[in-house]
C-alpha cells in the first residue's frame, strides 16, 4: 500500500514536469525554483529520472546571479532565500565546482537585518516591542529583510550539507548562529512560529509547519534541546488537518530518526505540485534522507 | 535618544519600523482628491440574513458597473482559530460571489495570499470556504504562488512582483474584515491588499513590506491598485489585541464604497477609532477622503452602528472622542 502512495506521487511528478525542466507550483504554471527543487529530491534516484533531472538542475542553475544568489523563478530578477535550495541540490548531485562556491558565498554575506549594533543595544535596553533575541545570525527571505525561522532552516540544511567543503571556519559559526537563533525563537507552547515567540507581551502559538522545518534546521542538537520538540511535533502531526503541515513534520520526525506511520496507499494525489514532492519525500521509502544532516553539529 | 525614536528600529515581524502614536502634531491632513465619496454602512446583524440583497443595497448607493468585467475577490484569509473570527466570513465571499454574477461580471474569481500561513487551501477548508462557496477549488487562485510579472513604479522599488491573477483582473474587491491591528491601529480594506504580494518572492510574511514601512507599504498598494472596490465585513469584527489574537466584536455591518480611503475612515469611526489618527489613513489622503465632511455617508449613520472597539495599550490614543 505504502509503495502505491509514493509510486502516485512520482508518477504526478513526471507527469507535470514542464518543457523547460523545471516544476511549478501548479501544473501548466511556470516553473519555480522551489518546487523544482522538492520534486528533483523527490525523484533523486529513481528509475528513468536521470535525463529529466540534469534538464530540472541545468535550468535550475540558469537562474544563478552574478552575485550567486538564485533567482526564485525565471520571471523574477534577483535572487532570494531559495539559493539554499540549489546548494543542497548541487550537495545531493555530488557538485561542489566554484558555481555552488559562490552561493555559499552568498549565504554566509547575508545575515537578517535584525542583527545590527543598534537593535542589540535596542534589546539590551529593552526597548523592543518584541521579546526577540537579537544576538543570533539567522538568513532572511530576501536580503536586507530580518530572519525567519522557514528562510533560515533551510540555509542551516544546506551549509550543513556542504560543511567542509567551503570556508569551514565561517561556515560552522554561521551555522552555530543560525541553530542558536532557532533555538532562541521557540514558543512557549513548544513549537515553532514563522518568527517570533511573542509580541507585544503576547505570547504566539507555533505553527505545526514551521515547527518541522526548525527541526530540520536543527538536526544534530543535543536530547535535551530536541526531545521536547520532536514531542511536539509528533502531537502536531497527529493533530494537524493541514496536509503541508504533515509533510513537513513527516520529513522532520524522520530525519531525526523517528518513524511516523506510513500513510494511506489510496491517499488522493493533491494538485500542488510541491506538497505532493513534500508527501513523496517523507514516504518512508521516500528520499527524505536527502534532507538529513545528523550530527553535523 | 528616547524610546520612542528607538521602537521605529525594531525590525522584525517587525515593522517596528512603525509608530502610529505620533508624538508631535501632525502636519495637516490633505484636502484629498476632487468631489466626495460615497460609502454605504448597510445593516447585516448576522451571517445568517440575505447577504446578496444586502450588498446589492450598497451596491445600488455607491454605483457600480462590473458588466462584462473580470472580478477579482480578496478576502482576508489569514489563520484559523476556531475561537475567534479573524477571516473575513464564507458566506460573505459566498454573497459577493453570487452579486458580482448577479451584476454581470465576465468573471469572478477569489484571490489571496495569506501573510503567515503556506498552507493556503487547508486554511480554506477551516475557514469553511471550500463547503460554503460553491466550486471554490475552481475559482480560486492562492496568490503566494501563483506566476508573476513586474510591475514599475511600486514604493520607489525598481521592480516589483505582483500575480498574474491580480494584474489581470479588471476590478479588485477588497472583502475585508473590520480588525483592530497591533501594529496599524486597524485593518480594514486597504491593509487586506497587502495579501496580493506573492509569498514566492517576498517570503512569509512579506517581510520586504515591513521594511518599506506598514503605512507606507499599506498606502503605496492602494496607490497601485485604483481598481478597487471595499465590501468590509463589519457583521462580526475583532477587537483588542488583532489582527490574530483578538476577540469578537459583533457590530451587525457591511461598509461598502470604490474610495477605500473613506470606506477605512467610516469604518475607524464605526469602531470608535479617529482616522485622523492612523498613519496610513493620514498618507492615504491625497488618494480619498479621511475627512467625515467630504465622505456621503449612505444608508444607516455612523452614530446608529458606531461601537467602541477595545485598543491595546499601544494604541489608547486613537480612540475618537
Amino acid at each position: 500500500m505504502g509503495d502505491l502512495y509514493l509510486e502516485a506521487r512520482l508518477d504526478f511528478l513526471r507527469k507535470t514536469q514542464n518543457a523547460d525542466g523545471g516544476w511549478g507550483y501548479f501544473w501548466g504554471k511556470q516553473s519555480w525554483l522551489e518546487p523544482t527543487t522538492y520534486a528533483m529530491l523527490a525523484l533523486h534516484g529513481t528509475t528513468g529520472s536521470d535525463a529529466p533531472l540534469d534538464r530540472s538542475w541545468n535550468l535550475v542553475r540558469s537562474w544563478q546571479t552574478a552575485e550567486g544568489s538564485s533567482r526564485p523563478s525565471g520571471q523574477v530578477r534577483g535572487g532570494t532565500w531559495v539559493t539554499a535550495h540549489v546548494v543542497t541540490l548541487a550537495s545531493v548531485r555530488g557538485v561542489y565546482d566554484d558555481s555552488v562556491r559562490r552561493s555559499v558565498d552568498w549565504m554566509l554575506s547575508v545575515v537578517g537585518a535584525e542583527h545590527t549594533v543598534l537593535m542589540r543595544a535596542a534589546s539590551f535596553m529593552h526597548l523592543l516591542k518584541t521579546k526577540l533575541d537579537v544576538s543570533h545570525e539567522g538568513w532572511p527571505w530576501r536580503e536586507g529583510n530580518a530572519a525567519w525561522i522557514e528562510p533560515t532552516a533551510h540555509t542551516l540544511v544546506a551549509l550543513k550539507k556542504v560543511s567542509g567543503r567551503y570556508r569551514s571556519g565561517e561556515l560552522e559559526h554561521r551555522v552555530q548562529e543560525g541553530e542558536a537563533l532557532v533555538l532562541s525563537r521557540r514558543c512557549s507552547d513548544g513549537g515553532w512560529n514563522c518568527g517570533n515567540p511573542n509580541v507585544l507581551d503576547f505570547d504566539l502559538p507555533s505553527y505545526p509547519e514551521t515547527t518541522g522545518l526548525a527541526l530540520l534546521g536543527i538536526q544534530g542538537r543535543s536530547a535535551t534541546e530536541l526531545n521536547g520538540p520532536l514531542d511536539v511535533a509528533r502531537r502536531f502531526r497527529d493533530e494537524t488537518k493541514s496536509s503541508l503541515a504533515k509533510a513537513w513534520l513527516t520529513i522532520a520526525l524522520r530525519c531525526h530518526g523517528r518513524n511516523p506511520s506510513a500513510p494511506a496507499g489510496d491517499e488522493k494525489v493533491p494538485g500542488d505540485i510541491m506538497l505532493a514532492a513534500l508527501q513523496a519525500l517523507g514516504h518512508p521509502e521516500g528520499n527524505y534522507g536527502l534532507l538529513r544532516t545528523g550530527d553535523h553539529a | 535618544m528616547t524610546r520612542r525614536q528607538f521602537i521605529p528600529l525594531v525590525g522584525i515581524a517587525a515593522t517596528a519600523s512603525y509608530a502610529s502614536v505620533k508624538l508631535q502634531k501632525p502636519p495637516k491632513l490633505s484636502d484629498g482628491p476632487a468631489g466626495n465619496s460615497a460609502v454605504a454602512i448597510i445593516r447585516a446583524r448576522s451571517y445568517s440574513e440575505d447577504l446578496v440583497t444586502r450588498m446589492l443595497e450598497g451596491v445600488r448607493q455607491t454605483g457600480l458597473d462590473v458588466r462584462r468585467k473580470r472580478v477579482l475577490l480578496k478576502p482576508n484569509l489569514v489563520e484559523f482559530e476556531s475561537s475567534t473570527v479573524i477571516n473575513t466570513d464564507a458566506t460573505i465571499i459566498a454573497a459577493a460571489v453570487e452579486l458580482f454574477h448577479r451584476l454581470g461580471a465576465s468573471d469572478v474569481r477569489i484571490g489571496e495570499g495569506p501573510g503567515h500561513r503556506r498552507d493556503t487551501l487547508d486554511l480554506a477548508d477551516d475557514a469553511r470556504y471550500r463547503s460554503t462557496i460553491p466550486k471554490f477549488e475552481s475559482i480560486f487562485t492562492d496568490l503566494n504562488r501563483d506566476d508573476v510579472s513586474p510591475v514599475k513604479g511600486f514604493a520607489d522599488e525598481p521592480e516589483f512582483y505582483f500575480p498574474n491573477t491580480v494584474l489581470g483582473a479588471d476590478l479588485i474587491v477588497s472583502l475585508a474584515k473590520m480588525k483592530t491591528h497591533h501594529w496599524a491601529g486597524a485593518t480594514l480594506s486597504m491593509k487586506n491588499l497587502f495579501g496580493l504580494v506573492p509569498g514566492a518572492i517576498y517570503g512569509w510574511p512579506k517581510n520586504k513590506l515591513h521594511y518599506i514601512g506598514i503605512p507606507r507599504s499599506v498606502v503605496e498598494l492602494s496607490r497601485h491598485f485604483r481598481n478597487t472596490y471595499a465590501i468590509v465585513d463589519g457583521v462580526v469584527g475583532m477587537e483588542g489585541n488583532g489582527p490574530i489574537q483578538g476577540t469578537p466584536k459583533a457590530t451587525g455591518v457591511l461598509v461598502m464604497g470604490h474610495d477605500l480611503v473613506a470606506v477605512d475612515s467610516t469604518c475607524c469611526r464605526i469602531m470608535g477609532i479617529d482616522p485622523e489618527k492612523v498613519e496610513y489613513l493620514r498618507m492615504a489622503a491625497d488618494l480619498g477622503h479621511v475627512h467625515p465632511g467630504r465622505i456621503e455617508q449612505r444608508g444607516e449613520t455612523i452614530a446608529s452602528v458606531r461601537t467602541n472597539f477595545a485598543l491595546i495599550e499601544e494604541f489608547k490614543g486613537l480612540r475618537l472622542a
